[in-house]
């Protein structure tokens, strides 16, 4: 009786199951990897806005804490973006004819927003609350980073869930005094475990991994 | 009708079971077969629809399904798995693709000491019907998104009722009036106001004698000053003020005391509690304070016993549902019933110059003796309440009871009446003007009669929808439109915006300037939260238009309470600002008890006792309903979707009959009735309720209007169908218009109602079909004399809280997050319902998905009968959400771990990670859990109806399974702002939602981590139990057994 597959099916056959592994394997490794990486956790990609701000200059060279702008950090979930009534503190006096600062002023005038382009961005799901974290000795470079290096702002960290877990499962080597928070060189005298170790019983840090945490 | 048979609390805690008492009672207990329709269908959503025609549950119409052929009405089984393929497919992509830019928009000037994303309390209050409560709102970024009572305020300590809640959800509604029209055209408010002042010179030139303007009677002090500044202008205009439910008891005290007086209860004081048609534990017209201070008495504290309440009444209300005994009894044999009390109790405490006539109380005899003589017993200790549904003289015989029993100054109080509009009137004319308004409904009759004589030229209408609420035999609808110049000042398209020339947005309350007077005589100033959204005004900016006075309301409240506070004091802006802050001021009243009958008690007494000889037809009873109240929030898709506390009816009214009376007439709930009285005719389906008086039909009034939502069937794969208002046609109708048998002669009960039965059918869209609970121990009632420790409580089997576990077991370190629900305290009123809908963002699904089974409530109410008798039975209500149990069933079955237990013994709900299997919920022994199962949430939603969103909540989706979750965006907000602040949280200071709504402070929560809370005492307290214990699920709420206490004379 002839064979009813030729000889070279076999091989096929073989070739197809190793595919029919390896392929979707693949595209869902590939997937997840693609998810962890900066195409899609936009991080250290500089976010072009409407005004050109450049935090290297306010923070380094003019010396501007983080919490001047960003005045509720230490009072609610948003650190807040400033009004530009803000600006217009200094900048009613100080480079008050620019043509960069024209968005500005107008904004002030006639008391309409500047459209800040979000540069981190959370998922509408997760609920984050800045206070909780400055209260608990969390530095803005931690999440931030060396913003005081940014002439464009970007996002210095991939602020997946990985990110905040890691951190939330062993906050102690993260934390710092919190007459520190806005420093943006600091470093831990010590070994930074055995100090945030300190830090965390100062503080009574317990930093939660429980879903509703941030899920609600 | 089949013998059934529900099970008593009895029968369940031990007792000789069921099976001894015979062959015959055995099988009528045991369940039915299935009828043909469940077979065919194969599914079925209670028992009563498992057994068909049970006698008393819905009958269900839906079409059989024959093999082979498509599903009629719905997406072939072939279309259905292949958009299921492809839906899939694209769904997984969803995670790959990047968000969408977002853009951060900060103030351009910011004012000061602004927290932008954290909430800001502020108080203000709203009246409904004179009845004034404080409120706390919650507004986020300047949009209001929770309302909760004022903690500040004595009267209901932070609670609200179930209209304070829902009120909210109208302020949003894009279907509010928007736009100033003229007869359909719209106009420019320059345009009305030029009109306006051309009308009102015209009206100058005879004094206002063509001006009428129809207003609702209120306490506030603003509205009195306008409306006296509009009588001052047009001395010779009349002012009609129409509630559509007169609740007041001033008629009443008229007759007994020869004074208009109001009364206070202080219901803490009371052994004895007697309700006659006088249903006190709904907010309206009672407040919270009387449930409050009835539900602390009614469990012994110490040696202070707890109360007993006597209930009489026709329709079962939610008093009645409380009551230790009720009689049930026509709403016009109410009368000999309070005349069988008075006669009793005269005949051991006389009241001079006070012979009361004798009734003949026929079958009620032995319950009013046995009343009568605990009264007796109780002396000042004890209340009688008369309703203001029965006339004027009958509410008489209930004053002159307490009159004689001694109650007045004890349980009950009185004060004159403070009629605002006299005050403000002498004040402004300086001299007294004018008698008192006089019936309410007579100031309708006469306008209508001037209407009708061509004598009103322009007519203002500041009362909500006058002419759906007006008595059908004064018709008030049909006369408006022969008015030259009509204006009203519209919520909604109504039936009156229809016949008005002019059409005024109305602001909604939380839009306006406003002031009250609350029962304790405190002032209260009701600050808005926002500016009027759709351009509305205030009654008090269209009066005084009519008053030629553009001063702002505030500033007028402000010059008021400068002159009230500290008329010496010239700066008042500090003063002014902690009293806005606060939202009232505490006034002292006095208090004028009368000692002795007044002229007309004797005449009242006799009118009582004619008794109306027996007519042939049914008797009608028009009750305010429970969800609409008068039927001003019948647009409101939240009230109409909550379901009644007594007959869990959700979208429409119905014909609500006894037991007996519907066996006589052959009818079954759902059946399409027609109700004719006095030659007009209504349709609508009949409701069997066990507990309702035999011979009479229930209605609820305020119904008939368009509902907000489709009630055609939705395209039920479609993933954004719409559930918006703007989508409303005029066939969308609930329920029907119970005041077209209303007639201003007999505004609440009526005899000579004719029922007749049609051959239409409707499945009514019932939150709860089941009606017992089937020998479970479920709501567990217990007599007083049964309260001793926990073993002896109930049983072992009921209260015990521990079994063996083969679980791990956990220590909770931290916070051990749990609750208690009081059932002795619970009165079934649903403030917790909508509270919990109002904090959460909880859907609302519409009619044909609560048929369905799939309203989204968190936190239901569930209803039972209990006792032999169906004719006759109790009723408890329990409330019930998700339990958090520490073993819970639908945690270790999800097969994506969505659902997860804390470390502090919440069990959690992660939306995100939710695929829609709905294990859960199939696992879950309470049934608290709720599928999206469409997109209720999202859809064709307006901008404004957004807003209403609490931020601090998800929002969710289709296919993701949600349930209670002890507020825990609260906990997390609590927790966070203590730990910001380096306090410590103390007990008390995280209240959930529906712990803050409860009047009645039936629900505490708090963590059981402190011995000292309130929670951890509770549940050390005998009374407390876990539902359904026996599956050791341990759950963190526990429930606290009913007490009855019954009285030996009458058991």
């Amino acid at each position: 009786m002839t064979p009813l597959f030729p000889r070279w099916s076999n091989n096929a056959f073989r070739v197809v199951l190793g595919l029919l592994v390896l392929v979707p394997t693949a595209l869902v490794t590939l997937g997840m990897l693609w998810v962890r990486s900066p195409f899609r956790t936009e991080q250290n990609q500089s976010v072009v806005q409407p005004v050109q701000f450049d935090h290297r200059h306010h923070v380094e060279d003019v010396g501007i804490d983080c919490r001047y702008c960003h005045q509720t950090v230490e009072k609610g979930a948003s650190a807040g973006i400033p009004p530009a009534s803000l600006c217009m503190n200094c900048h009613s006096q100080v480079w008050n004819k620019s043509d960069k600062l024209e968005p500005v002023r107008a904004a002030y005038f006639s008391d309409t927003p500047i459209p800040w382009n979000r540069v981190h961005r959370l998922p509408d799901f997760v609920y984050f609350n800045h206070s909780i974290h400055i209260a608990k000795g969390v530095g803005c470079e931690v999440c931030h980073g060396r913003v005081d290096e940014m002439p464009e702002m970007a996002q210095a960290e991939p602020l997946t869930m990985e990110f905040c877990l890691d951190c939330h499962r062993d906050p102690n080597p993260k934390l710092r005094p919190k007459d520190q928070i806005t420093s943006m060189a600091w470093q831990a005298p010590e070994d930074p475990r055995l100090y945030g170790d300190k830090l965390a019983a100062e503080y009574n840090v317990h930093a939660r991994t429980s879903c509703t945490t941030c899920h609600r | 009708m089949p013998s059934l048979k529900i099970w008593g609390q009895d029968e369940a805690l031990g007792a000789s079971a069921p099976k001894a008492e015979g062959g015959a009672e055995a099988a009528s207990a045991s369940v039915a077969a299935p009828s043909e329709e469940t077979l065919a269908r194969g599914w079925f959503r209670s028992l009563e629809e498992y057994q068909g025609d049970r006698g008393l549950g819905a009958r269900v119409d839906v079409q059989p399904v024959v093999p082979g052929e498509p599903i009629p009405d719905s997406l072939s089984r072939r279309s259905f798995m292949q958009l299921l393929g492809g839906g899939l497919g694209v769904a997984g992509l969803q995670a790959c693709f990047k968000p969408p830019p977002g853009e951060i928009l900060p103030y351009g000037k910011q004012p000061a000491n602004l927290l932008p994303g954290e909430p800001q309390h502020y108080a203000t209050g709203l009246e409904i019907d004179g009845i004034v409560s404080p409120l706390l709102v919650t507004c986020f970024d300047g949009r209001p998104i929770k309302v909760e009572g004022n903690p500040e305020h004595p009267e209901n300590l932070g609670s609200t009722g179930v209209f304070e809640q829902a009120v909210l959800e109208q302020l949003y509604d894009p279907t509010r009036v928007q736009s100033v029209t003229e007869q359909g055209q719209i106009r420019s408010d320059e345009s009305f106001r030029a009109e306006l002042s051309k009308a009102l010179k015209q009206q100058e030139a005879t004094q206002g004698a063509g001006l009428r303007v129809l207003v609702t009677p209120t306490t506030s002090p603003l509205l009195a000053k306008r409306r006296a500044q509009v009588l001052q202008r047009f001395p010779k205009a009349k002012l009609v003020e129409y509630a559509p439910l007169e609740l007041g008891f001033e008629a009443g005290t008229q007759l007994a005391f020869g004074r208009r007086l109001t009364p206070s209860y202080s219901l803490d004081k009371a052994d004895v509690v007697v309700a006659l048609d006088a249903d006190f534990l709904w907010t309206v017209p009672y407040g919270q304070r009387a449930a409050r201070e009835f539900a602390a008495r009614r469990v012994p504290q110490g040696a202070r016993p707890m109360n007993r309440l006597y209930a009489a009444e026709a329709n079962l209300s939610i008093t009645g549902m409380m009551a230790d005994h009720r009689l049930r009894a026509r709403s016009s044999e109410i009368g000999s019933v309070a005349l069988g009390v008075l006669h009793a109790v005269t005949a051991q405490r006389p009241l001079a110059g006070l012979s009361v006539p004798a009734v003949d109380l026929g079958s009620h005899a032995r319950f009013v003796t046995a009343m009568a003589n605990d009264l007796l017993k109780a002396g000042g200790k004890s209340l009688v309440l008369v309703g203001p549904r029965q006339p004027a003289e009958v509410q008489a015989v209930g004053h002159l009871i307490n009159l004689a029993l001694g109650n007045l100054g004890e349980t009950v109080s009185f004060r004159p009446v403070a009629n605002q509009l006299e005050t403000e009137r002498s004040a402004l004319a300086g001299a007294a003007a004018g008698a008192p308004t006089a019936d309410a409904t007579q100031g309708l009759r006469e306008l209508v009669q001037d209407i009708d004589q061509k004598k009103v030229e322009l007519l203002v209408v500041a009362a909500p929808d006058p002419v759906h609420s007006c008595p059908s035999d004064l018709n008030l609808g049909g006369k408006l439109g022969a008015v030259a110049f009509s204006a009203y000042l519209a919520p909604y398209h109504d039936e009156t915006a229809k016949q008005a020339k002019w059409i005024i947005p109305a602001a909604h309350a939380f839009e306006h300037w406003g002031d009250g007077i609350a029962a304790d005589g405190s002032h209260l100033v009701f600050q808005p939260l926002l500016a009027p959204l759709f351009g509305g005004r205030s009654e008090a900016e269209l009066l005084g238009l009519l008053a030629h006075d553009a001063t702002p309301p505030h500033e007028l409240i402000y010059g008021a309470w400068h002159q009230h506070i500290a008329p010496d004091q010239k700066e008042f802006d500090g003063v002014w600002g902690e009293l806005v802050r606060r939202g009232f001021v505490g006034t002292e009243t006095q208090a004028s008890n009368p000692s002795a009958p007044g002229d007309s008690a004797s005449g009242a007494l006799a009118k009582a006792a004619q008794r109306k000889g027996a007519s042939e037809g049914l008797e009608l009873n028009l009750y305010q309903s429970y969800q609409v109240h008068d039927g001003r929030y019948a647009r409101n898709g939240w009230l109409l979707e909550l379901p009644d506390p007594v007959t869990k009816l959700t979208w429409t009214n119905a014909a609500l009959v006894s037991p007996k009376t519907a066996e006589k007439l052959a009818l079954e709930t759902g059946d399409i009735v027609e109700l004719t009285l006095r030659n007009r005719t209504i349709r609508l389906p009949a409701y069997v309720l066990p507990g309702h008086a035999d011979g009479a039909v229930s209605v609820a009034l305020g119904f008939g209007q368009r509902s907000p939502l489709p009630r055609s069937d939705y395209p039920s794969i479609l993933p954004t169908f719409a559930v918006n208002a703007a989508d409303v046609t005029d066939e969308d109708i609930a329920g029907a218009d119970a005041y077209a048998l209303r007639s201003s002669a007999a505004p609440w009960f009526d005899d000579g109602l004719k029922l007749v039965k049609t051959s239409d059918h409707r499945k009514l869209a019932l939150s709860q079909e089941l009606w017992s609970m089937e020998g479970r121990e479920l709501a567990i009632e217990v007599p007083a004399s049964a309260l001793g420790t926990r073993q002896e409580l109930a049983g072992e089997k009921a209260t015990a809280l521990e079994q063996p576990s083969y679980y791990n077991p956990v220590e909770y370190r931290g916070f051990k997050w749990a609750m208690a629900i009081d059932l002795a305290r619970c009165t079934g009123c649903s403030a917790c319902v909508v509270a919990c809908q109002s904090e959460n963002n909880t859907p609302i699904v519409g009619e044909e998905q609560v048929k369905r089974g799939r309203e989204m409530h968190w936190l239901r109410l569930d209803r039972y009968f209990t006792g032999d008798s169906l004719d006759d039975p109790g009723a408890i209500t329990q409330p019930v959400a998700c339990e958090h149990c520490e073993n819970a069933p639908c945690e270790y079955v999800c097969p994506v771990n969505a659902t997860v237990h804390s470390d502090e013994g919440l069990n959690e709900m992660v939306y995100n990670r939710c695929v829609g299997t709905r294990y859960c919920s199939n696992n879950c022994p309470y049934h608290v859990r709720r599928f999206n199962y469409l997109n209720y949430s999202y859809g064709n939603k307006s901008e404004t109806e957004k807003m209403i969103f609490n931020p601090d909540v998800t929002v969710r989706s289709r296919g993701v399974m949600e349930k209670c979750t002890y507020c825990v965006q609260r906990i997390e907000r609590g927790r966070i702002s203590a730990r910001v602040q380096g306090r410590e949280l103390k007990d008390g200071d995280i209240k959930t939602a529906c712990q803050t709504a409860c009047p009645t402070q039936a629900i505490t929560f708090g963590t059981l981590s402190d011995p000292q809370s309130a929670i951890s005492k509770l549940r050390e307290d005998p009374r407390s139990y876990a539902l359904l214990k026996e599956l050791n699920t341990r759950p963190r709420t526990t429930h606290l057994v009913r007490i009855k206490n019954k009285n030996p004379e009458l058991a």
